[in-house]
């Protein structure tokens, strides 16, 4: 009983909230959905400490109670900056950024007291709004933020209103009356707008995000969260080509440490060299649409035929190809990205026969290994080359059948593929030993890495290429769809005779991987589990539905560029568009608007009724006619009277005039309904007409 | 002519004094408000993180921002673009206190929300009055502005502002109202009682006379407008005579004379701020009085009337006088 009491009495209070108090709550309420999608990648504090400000807050304006002040206001600042730099090491970063600015927008509203401290919050609002694109543009996130930025204007509109208390509705309903007029502006700007490259150096580090990097750590990563997200995309003439053939060429990785494999210093087209790749076989074309993934490689199909040192030029960005036969770029690719290019699936790489001693001291950093690591591996690999199998095979023949050993060791031994093996090196500097000798749990990278240090101890050049491998099984609108999960690893050994042959490891172990190009799938989320569970046929379509949904999104809005404006002035018919042009159409709309706008205004301002109208113009006329004196109080009879004062019988037609509209317009009983413009403007045409006879005739008498 | 005159003269010539203000596209003025600048300096930060992270959505927000922006100009200008304003006749006052103005907002378009006014020159933290005026209907609104000097004084400029809807824009008109006031002098808070009248230039009047005799008369007189009705002799008008009311004399006098020249001796203002004083006093012992101020007089009366008259005599009266 108390308890629904107590509940109505609660209910009761919120809908008659003195206006400050509902006012408060709301902008609380926006502050905490705007903060809510950065809650996953915040540190924790972070998060609970604006959820707690925030309800602290609310509770304040609940009760009426006072705001804190100042000092202690300081102390928190000072206690937030302190927590930001020991959970980023620094104050400045994109992370310890979006950090900082959640705090500081939760800590305003602890003194917010004047409808100046209102916009600090807006504003950091709208900020706080962009930074969730750093994370994810999708449409859900297109969608929350709208709502999160339709809120911030009823909150700002709320602001402006200071008269009674208006309800949440009608404010909101007002912002998004001038959101929606500005819509015409808006979607100009973001079609025309010249979208050009970033302006300064981006830091390369992709936040938080598995997939590729310039980097590998080796068993750093204890697990890797499967990100879905997309990678790029392909539509190829003809048929696609089977997932187990696609191999995308990221990042070649040579340099090991013991711990990280890095690459090999480049120095530039110019240093490129080597042979051209020799494709066989039929050669395959397609366009790809790669996703900014924050590297400064740019992953191709391999096998494409350019020489290293080759040039390409993709939407103003200048990139080559290095002598390890990867696409490198200048800077880390934060744009969208669409090329054409070709590749051909069978080919042949690098030099064959390493006849001078150039090309074997080339070949040299791909047989270093670090001193005095991983001993026991060494010891394996010894005494795998010792085996009497091997001991009269020339050169040309002992390689492939040293790989093939190890590969066949790597299928039998109890070897495992596993997302998540755990962290390596905790206790021995012997990363290798540990995993090819003891542990044997791993995914791609492991196994890659393992295999090329035992290439390496075998006397056989080896390098690790990342990547990625495989696509979706099911075209997306014609597209093949490549996931940031598809990140792989495999290595590459030089034989002679034949050069640098692709030799995938996890395929030893887990041919599934590499088959159906799909990873291991981790454990379903509850409600996809459930849903799959009950009916995988509609779970499966609902998903395709949402994907295609999301292809649209990403290919119409996310994927807008600079050629896409291009093609929209040829379609408006500039024959050679550039940034002139653009810059011209732009000019010109917002012009346009512009004076729309005005036109409007001044229709607006015009008297609305008949009657004003055509009295407005009678007193202009009135007016050239060398009446001072009439006003627009006056009724016609008075006009009339005060036109015969001044000009005596010669206005006779013109009092005539202005009587009978006297009479039409007041002598009747019942109102009579105001000209239409026709009728007005006969009667000025004739009013005029006997105005210029009147002017005619006062010149000729004077 | 100095510049500043010429500044002055024309803005005196582009602000007219006008009875009623119709803000049009012709007199209402806008500019970015602070936030205002802000919210450029915002959007600016926005487009450059939209482009250096190549964000399409960052771009799509900014431009959306911008977009209301803009709009929200326009919707400023629209909620003062078509009122029209016109004021009730304003009250004398006193100098040093505050005049009332009663402003009506008339309506013919669509809802008006948060709209200000007030008197440009206040203090700066100074909020206007507010008020929303509903779509096709008026409000009102009252407005209090000090009014420090005597004389016959034209209403100062007021200032209608709105800032409605994003507060991004402040649009403002001003209005210099042709209705003009009466400011009193202001009476002298603990003046002397009225002067002993020495009978002089009335000595031969009957009532005069009268008094010389020391009796306490007592006649009748027509009804006149401004008599008190405690002076109507009711018993006789219910008889179905006409009107009429008792004459009292006090022993004092008759008619009183307030003579500026009875406050000899002080300065100019706190003369005529004695002479006020006076004025309510006398009408507030309610025999007829006159004024004289030099060569200027004011007929012996009594009654609201004689005692606006008097104080706008006063109100006006210059030294030279």
């Amino acid at each position: 009983m108390t308890g629904t009491a107590t509940t109505g009495g609660w209910r009761s209070r919120l809908a008659h909230l003195p206006r400050e108090t509902r006012d408060t709550l709301f902008l609380l309420a926006t502050i905490a959905a705007t903060v809510l999608p950065h809650a996953g990648h915040l540190p924790i504090w972070c998060t609970a400490l604006t959820g707690l400000m925030l309800l602290w807050r609310g509770q304040l304006a609940w009760r009426g109670a006072a705001l804190p002040g100042r000092w202690s206001l300081s102390l928190m600042l000072v206690l937030v900056a302190g927590l930001t730099w020991l959970s980023h090491r620094t104050l400045l970063g994109r992370e310890a950024g979006i950090t900082m600015l959640v705090m500081l927008m939760a800590m305003k509203t602890l003194e917010l007291r004047a409808r100046r401290d209102a916009f600090v919050v807006f504003f950091l609002g709208f900020f706080l709004v962009l930074t969730q694109y750093l994370y994810s543009q999708s449409l859900l996130t297109g969608l929350w933020t709208l709502v999160s930025v339709w809120a911030l204007m009823s909150a700002l509109v709320l602001a402006q209103m200071p008269v009674g208390q208006p309800s949440l509705k009608h404010a909101a309903r007002l912002a998004a009356r001038s959101t929606l007029t500005g819509l015409p502006v808006m979607v100009l700007l973001f079609a025309l707008f010249p979208r050009i490259g970033p302006l300064w150096g981006v830091p390369a580090d992709a936040v938080g995000r598995t997939g590729l990097s310039n980097e590998l750590q080796f068993g750093a990563m204890s697990e890797i969260a499967n990100d879905d997200g997309i990678a790029m995309r392909l539509r190829f003439e003809g048929p696609p080509p089977p997932a187990r053939a696609l191999y995308f060429r990221g990042p070649v990785l040579s340099r090991f440490d013991g711990r990280s494999w890095r690459a090999l210093p480049s120095a530039g087209p110019l240093a490129a060299r080597g042979p051209a790749p020799r494709l066989r076989g039929q050669v395959l074309r397609y366009e790809l649409t790669l996703e900014p993934l924050r590297l400064s490689v740019l992953p191709l199909l391999e096998m494409s035929p350019e020489a290293p040192g080759a040039r390409l030029e993709v939407q103003g960005l200048e990139l080559w190809r290095g002598s390890e036969l990867q696409w490198l770029a200048p800077r880390p690719i934060t744009e969208r990205l669409r090329l054409s290019q070709q590749a051909g699936l069978d080919y042949e790489a690098g030099p064959l026969a390493p006849a001078d001693r150039r090309s074997r001291l080339a070949l040299q950093p791909y047989l270093e290994l670090p001193a005095g690591l991983n001993p026991r591996t060494l010891a394996w690999a010894a005494e795998l080359r010792r085996r009497p199998e091997f001991a009269g095979l020339d050169e040309a023949a002992l390689a492939p059948a040293l790989v093939a050993a190890v590969l066949r060791h790597i299928a039998s031994a109890d070897f495992a593929y596993t997302l998540a093996p755990g962290r390596y090196g905790q206790d021995t500097p012997h990363l290798i030993d540990e995993f090819w000798l003891d542990r044997r749990l791993g995914f791609c990278e492991h196994f890659a890495a393992g295999f090329v240090v035992v290439m390496r101890a075998l006397d056989i050049p080896a390098r690790i290429v990342t990547g990625f491998q495989g696509a979706d099984r099911v075209l997306q609108d014609g597209y093949v769809v490549v996931r940031n999960a598809q990140a792989h690893a495999w290595a590459e050994v030089w034989q002679p005779g034949r050069g640098w042959l692709r030799v995938d490891p996890t395929a030893a172990v887990a041919p599934e991987r590499v088959d159906q190009g799909r990873t291991l799938v981790p454990a379903p989320g509850l409600l996809s589990g459930a849903l799959g569970q009950v009916s995988p046929a509609l779970w499966q379509s609902l998903r395709r539905g949402w994907e295609v949904l999301n292809n649209r999104w990403q290919q119409t809005v996310l994927n807008y560029s600079r050629s896409d404006q291009f093609d929209l002035l040829k379609r408006l018919g500039w024959s050679a568009p550039d940034w002139q042009a653009l810059g011209q159409l732009v000019a010109l709309l917002l012009a346009g608007l512009a004076a729309l706008g005005a036109a409007y205004a001044a229709w607006q301002a015009r008297a609305q009724d008949g009657w004003a109208r055509l009295r407005a113009a009678i007193l202009r006329e009135l007016h050239g006619l060398d009446l001072p004196a009439a006003a627009a109080h006056q009724a016609p009879r008075q006009w009339a009277a005060l036109l015969r004062l001044r000009h005596g019988a010669a206005a006779e037609p013109l009092v005539r005039q202005l009587l009978a509209l006297e009479l039409a317009r007041y002598a009747k009983q019942d109102p009579t309904p105001p000209p239409g413009w026709l009728a007005r403007w006969r009667w000025l045409r004739e009013f005029r007409a006997a105005g210029r006879m009147l002017r005619v005739q006062t010149k000729k008498s004077s | 002519m100095s510049l500043r005159q010429r500044w002055q003269a024309w803005w005196d010539a582009r602000h007219p004094r006008r009875d009623s203000h119709l803000m049009g596209q012709h007199n209402i003025y806008i500019l970015p408000s602070r936030p205002g600048l802000f919210f450029c300096l915002t959007l600016v930060v926005l487009l450059l993180a939209s482009i250096n992270d190549q964000l399409s959505l960052g771009y799509a927000l900014t431009f959306l921002l911008a977009g209301a922006g803009f709009a929200s100009m326009h919707a400023t200008h629209a909620n003062l673009r078509g009122l029209n304003l016109d004021l009730k006749a304003p009250a004398p006052v006193f100098a040093g206190d505050e005049l009332q103005l009663e402003i009506r907002l008339h309506n013919s378009g669509g809802a008006r929300f948060g709209v200000g006014l007030r008197v440009p020159g206040g203090a700066p933290g100074d909020e206007p009055a507010w008020t929303d005026v509903p779509a096709r209907g008026h409000s009102l609104l009252q407005l209090r502005c000090p009014a420090p000097r005597r004389g016959l004084t034209g209403l100062p400029a007021l200032r209608i502002e709105t800032r409605f809807p994003l507060g991004l824009f402040g649009a403002w008109s001003i209005w210099r109202p042709a209705a003009q006031v009466w400011v009193y002098p202001r009476p002298e808070p603990a003046a002397p009682p009225l002067p002993v009248q020495a009978t002089g230039a009335d000595a031969d009047t009957p009532a005069a006379a009268l008094l010389l005799l020391g009796e306490d008369f007592e006649g009748v007189r027509p009804y006149r407008h401004g008599d008190s009705l405690k002076q109507v002799l009711w018993k006789k008008a219910a008889q179905g005579g006409e009107l009429l009311v008792r004459e009292h004399l006090s022993p004092a006098s008759r008619q009183r004379w307030l003579d500026l020249a009875d406050t000899a001796g002080l300065d100019w203002e706190a003369r005529l701020a004695r002479l006020a004083a006076w004025v309510l006093q006398a009408e507030q012992q309610g025999q007829p009085w006159g004024l004289r101020l030099g060569a200027r007089e004011l007929p012996p009366d009594l009654g609201a009337q004689q005692r606006e008259r008097a104080l706008q005599l006063l109100a006006a009266a210059e030294p030279s006088a």
